[in-house]
C-alpha cells in the first residue's frame, strides 16, 4: 500500500510539474467563459418563451457537457497511454521495479495518481460550468454531483483501459487503440438509439452489445439523464427517440455492477500483463 | 520470484540449489515458499543463508523467441568480492543481470542471489542496481529521486537525510542535489544512478556498465567507490566490457560469450598461466639452450630469450642456471598478457 501511495504521489507531482493541470484548467476556463456568454444570450432571447429558453439552455448544456466528456475521455487515454510503456522504453521504471515493490503496486499507484487528476479535472469542469450557467440563466441540472461522478467514471474506464494496454503496447498504439475503442463505443450507442427510434432489432442489439463491451457510452447516458430537467424526460416519455443526446432513464444497478466488473477485469488483465512483462 | 522451471511434481529448484550449497539454505527456502516470503519470514530465512554465495546460478537459459541470449550459464560470486562480468557486446551480460534481479524470467535453470531465489522481492532490499540504461524522473531533483527510493525501500523518514546526503557526497553531486535531473548531463545522471544503487549500504551492488557516460575523472571515482565497497564487505557485480576497468578493481572475473561462460577465475589464474618472461643474457655458449630439458623457450631474439609459462618461483633457479652456464644476465622482464589479449584469445578459442 505504501508503494502504491508513493507511486501515486510521484505521478501527481510529475503531472503538476508538466503543467498538465494548469493547461487543462486554462482551456476549460476559456471555454466556460465563452459558454457563459452563449447561455446568457440563449436564456434571454426575445423570440422564445421563458419555458422554451430553459429547455434550450438544458439542451445546450448537454451538448457542452458532451464536449467536456469527450475531453475527459481523450485526456484519460492521453495521460494513461504513456505511463507504463514510455517508462519501460526510457528505462525510468528499471530502478523502481528493482526495489522491493510488487509491480501491481506500481500499476495501482499510477492508476490512483492519474485517477486523482481526472477526478479533479471532472469536478472542476462541472463546478465551473454549472455555476456559470446557473448565474447567467438560472438553470441548474437536477443532480450536478452525479453528473460529475458519471463523467469521472467514464474517464476512469478509458484511463484503466489505456493503462492496461500500455503495459504491453507502445505509447502511440495504446493511445490510438483506446481512443478507437472509445469512438466505437460511442458510435455503438448512437446506432442503438437509432435502432430504438426505428424499431430495428439488429441496430438495438449492436447498441446493447457496444455498451457492455465498453461501458463509456452507457455512463455518458447516465450523465445526460442527471443533466436533463424532468420537463425534457416527460416530454419524450412516449416513444423512443433516436436522439444520442437524450436519456430517458438512469443506468440500472445491474449495469453499474457490470461497469464495476469491467473495471476490475481490465485492471486485473493489466496487472497480470505487467507482472509478466520482461523488462 | 520467478519460477525457473515447471517440472512435476512441483519442484522447488531454489531449495534444491540451496541444499546443494550445503548450508541449510534448503530448509529455509522451502519454509519461505515459492511465492516469496513475507518480510519477517524472509529475514528469519535469510539469517542462515549468510554463508551462501552472493550469486550462484546453474544452467541459466534465456530464450527470446528462437534466439538464445543465455545458454546454460553457471556462475558463482562469493560474498565480499568484486566480480567482473566480461563479454563482448551481445554476449548476454545484461540479460543475465536482469535475470539476477527478477526483471527477466529465465527460460530454464535456477539460481540464488544472497541465498534467495532469483527475483525474490525482499532480497531486492539488499541489492543496489545501476542499470545500463540509466534514466530517472527528469522533473524531480536528484535529492527527490533519492527520496523516492528511500520511500520504496520503506525506510523511516528520519533516516533519509543522512542516507541521501551520503549518497550525493559519494558520487560528487552534493552541490547539484536540488537541481532537476532534466538539467543533468549524461555523466551526472550516471553518477546519480550510482548514488541510487549505493543507498542503504546494500550487501550486493550490481553495476551494469557503470562508467559508460563518465569522463576519466568519473571513471577514477567509480573505481574508488568500488574499492570502498569491497573494504566494507559488500559484493560488487561489475558488468562491463571495459577490460581495463575490470583489471584494476576485480578480484575475479567471468568471461562470457554467446550466452555461455568461457572462462572464470582470478585475474592471476586467467592471466598468470600465460605469463611470459623475457631474459636478456649474453655470453651463453652457442646452442646451450637446446641442450637443456627446458622446452618452454618460445623464441630467441639476439640476446633476448623469451620463455612462456614461467612461474615467479622458478625465476631465481633459472637465473642461477644461466649464470652457471657462463651467461651474463642483464635483465629479467616478466610480462603478463594483458586482459585484452587474453580476452580476445578466449573468444577465439570459444569460436
Amino acid at each position: 500500500m505504501s508503494a502504491t501511495l508513493t507511486i501515486a504521489g510521484l505521478t501527481v507531482r510529475e503531472a503538476v510539474r508538466r503543467r498538465l493541470l494548469a493547461a487543462f484548467l486554462a482551456i476549460t476556463v476559456t471555454v466556460v467563459g465563452v459558454s457563459a456568454w452563449g447561455f446568457e444570450r440563449l436564456s434571454h432571447a426575445h423570440s422564445i418563451t421563458s419555458g422554451e429558453g430553459r429547455f434550450a439552455v438544458a439542451e445546450a448544456l448537454v451538448l457542452f457537457m458532451f464536449m467536456f466528456s469527450f475531453v475527459v475521455a481523450l485526456s484519460a487515454a492521453a495521460i494513461a497511454a504513456p505511463s507504463i510503456s514510455s517508462e519501460i522504453e526510457s528505462g525510468v521504471l528499471m530502478t523502481v521495479v528493482a526495489r522491493p515493490v510488487e509491480r501491481v503496486h506500481v500499476l495501482l499507484g499510477k492508476l490512483l495518481g492519474l485517477a486523482s487528476l481526472l477526478a479533479g479535472y471532472a469536478g472542476a469542469v462541472c463546478v465551473l460550468e454549472f455555476v456559470v450557467v446557473d448565474v447567467v440563466s438560472g438553470f441548474m441540472p437536477p443532480d450536478p454531483v452525479l453528473v460529475a461522478v458519471y463523467l469521472f467514471v467514464e474517464g476512469l474506464l478509458l484511463l484503466t483501459l489505456a493503462l492496461s494496454l500500455s503495459t504491453r503496447l507502445s505509447v502511440i498504439a495504446a493511445g490510438v487503440v483506446s481512443v478507437a475503442i472509445f469512438g466505437a463505443g460511442w458510435l455503438g450507442g448512437v446506432v442503438g438509439s437509432l435502432g430504438r427510434a426505428f424499431n430495428i432489432a439488429a441496430l438495438r442489439e449492436i447498441g446493447t452489445i457496444g455498451r457492455f463491451l465498453l461501458p463509456t457510452d452507457g455512463l455518458w447516458r447516465g450523465a445526460i439523464y442527471y443533466l436533463e430537467p424532468p420537463s425534457i424526460t416527460s416530454a419524450h416519455s412516449v416513444g423512443a427517440p433516436g436522439d444520442p443526446f437524450l436519456a430517458l432513464s438512469a443506468p440500472s444497478w445491474t449495469y453499474l455492477l457490470w461497469v464495476a466488473c469491467w473495471f476490475a477485469v481490465v485492471l486485473a488483465i493489466g496487472a497480470v500483463s505487467f507482472q509478466r512483462r520482461e523488462l | 520470484m520467478w519460477p525457473a522451471s515447471s517440472a512435476e511434481p512441483a519442484p522447488n529448484p531454489a531449495a534444491d540449489l540451496a541444499d546443494e550449497l550445503g548450508d541449510g539454505a534448503g530448509a529455509a527456502l522451502t519454509a519461505s515458499g515459492r511465492r516469496g516470503p513475507s518480510l519477517t519470514t524472509s529475514r528469519a530465512a535469510m539469517r542462515p543463508l549468510s554463508r551462501s554465495p552472493a550469486v550462484h546460478v546453474m544452467g541459466l537459459v534465456k530464450r527470446f523467441g528462437d534466439t538464445s541470449a543465455v545458454r546454460g550459464l553457471d556462475m558463482t560470486v562469493e560474498r565480499g568480492e568484486v566480480f567482473g562480468f566480461l563479454g563482448p557486446n551481445g554476449a548476454g551480460k545484461t540479460t543475465v543481470v536482469k535475470m539476477l534481479l527478477g526483471l527477466v524470467r529465465p527460460s530454464a535453470g535456477e539460481g540464488l542471489v544472497l541465498g534467495a531465489p532469483l527475483g525474490d522481492r525482499e532480497t531486492r532490499r539488499s541489492i543496489g542496481y545501476l542499470p545500463e540504461l540509466f534514466r530517472f524522473q527528469a522533473l524531480l531533483s536528484g535529492r527527490e529521486v533519492l527520496r523516492l527510493h528511500c520511500r520504496l525501500l520503506g525506510w523511516p523518514k528520519k533516516a533519509w537525510p543522512d542516507q541521501i546526503d551520503g549518497a550525493l557526497a559519494t558520487v560528487g553531486l552534493l552541490g547539484r542535489g536540488d537541481d532537476r535531473v532534466g538539467t543533468y548531463s549524461k555523466g551526472m545522471q550516471q553518477r546519480l544512478g550510482l548514488g541510487v544503487a549505493l543507498l542503504g549500504d546494500p550487501a550486493l551492488v550490481v553495476l551494469d556498465e557503470p562508467t559508460s557516460a563518465l569522463d576519466p575523472v568519473g571513471r577514477h571515482d567509480v573505481r574508488e567507490i568500488v574499492r570502498s565497497l569491497r573494504l566494507r564487505g559488500a559484493t560488487v557485480f561489475l558488468n562491463t566490457h571495459l577490460l581495463e576497468e575490470a583489471e584494476q578493481v576485480c578480484d575475479r572475473v567471468a568471461v562470457i560469450d554467446k550466452g555461455r561462460t568461457i572462462a572464470t577465475g582470478t585475474l592471476h589464474e586467467l592471466l598468470g598461466r600465460q605469463s611470459r618472461l623475457r631474459v636478456k643474457v649474453t655470453g651463453l655458449p652457442d646452442r646451450w639452450w637446446e641442450t637443456q630439458s627446458e622446452t618452454r623457450a618460445r623464441d630467441r631474439r639476439g640476446d633476448w630469450l623469451v620463455l612462456e609459462g614461467v612461474e615467479p618461483a622458478e625465476v631465481p633457479d633459472l637465473v642461477a642456471r644461466l649464470v652457471a652456464a657462463g651467461g651474463r644476465v642483464e635483465a629479467v622482464v616478466p610480462e603478463h598478457q594483458s586482459l585484452e589479449a587474453r580476452f580476445l584469445e578466449l573468444l577465439e578459442e570459444g569460436g
